[in-house]
């Protein structure tokens, strides 16, 4: 498959993402009996945040010796556009559902049977959620239109 | 109401000047190739500069490069 330098570029930091962030939140899902910031959660945040950089250093250095780095030109900027627009529908809906959440839990009396606990470490998690939610689906329209064609 | 559908010679341009490359293109009216390869299959319309470049790279006017045909969406939808 013949693909373009901005392909490759998204095609890594996509990977990169599902990689780490899918391990991130797998790790914190898996461990949900200290639900709070402190120890082994802080250090796995901080964790899959540099993991992210790195790989994304090393895989752009990489990718910037074998290929031909090619700037965007006026249609990579236009497809950009339309991917910012659906990860900003995503992100705005994300929002909307953790301000949800947290409203939610504030108006639950403590006697409530499915009270929901919303600790700063699970609103930072929600947050984060949705921020990978969103540039996954930026990836995923980018990569669709260079594809399809646009 | 009338749809429209940009259509383009860039293609046959090609081959009649010299027989240019995609990449020798790209680079003359500054996009990059899968730009030039989607332009030729008709699934991108570049904006007015880019048009003007690519008929200025061939020497023609911009109608010999781009042609705008309508279809009546009336007729397609009975």
């Amino acid at each position: 498959m013949d693909l373009s330098y901005q392909e490759k570029s998204i095609l890594g930091s996509l990977a990169a993402m599902v990689v780490v962030y899918g391990y991130y939140f797998a790790s914190v899902l898996r461990d949900t009996s200290h639900p709070e910031f402190g120890g082994g959660n802080v250090t796995r945040l901080v964790f899959a945040v540099v993991a992210i950089i790195v790989i994304e250093i090393v895989y752009h250095i990489v990718l910037a010796l074998e290929t031909k780095v090619e700037p965007k030109d006026e249609r990579d900027v236009l497809i950009e556009c339309k991917a910012y627009r659906n990860a900003y529908l995503l992100l705005a809906t994300g929002a909307f559902l953790v301000i949800g959440v947290v409203i939610m839990a504030g108006l639950a009396s403590d006697s409530a049977p499915t009270r929901i606990i919303v600790t700063p470490f699970l609103t930072v998690n929600l947050v984060l959620f949705f921020m990978v939610l969103a540039e996954l689906a930026k990836f995923l329209t980018q990569l669709f239109y260079y594809r399809r064609g646009f | 109401m009338t749809k429209g559908h940009i259509r383009n010679n860039v293609r046959k341009l090609r081959f009649l000047g010299a027989e240019m490359t995609q990449q020798e293109l790209a680079e003359k009216i500054g996009v990059t190739r899968q730009t030039v390869i989607a332009i030729e299959q008709d699934k991108y319309s570049p904006s007015l500069e880019v048009a003007f470049r690519i008929a200025r790279v061939f020497g023609v006017p911009l109608e010999e490069v781009f042609q705008y045909e309508t279809t009546d969406a009336s007729e397609s939808t009975e």
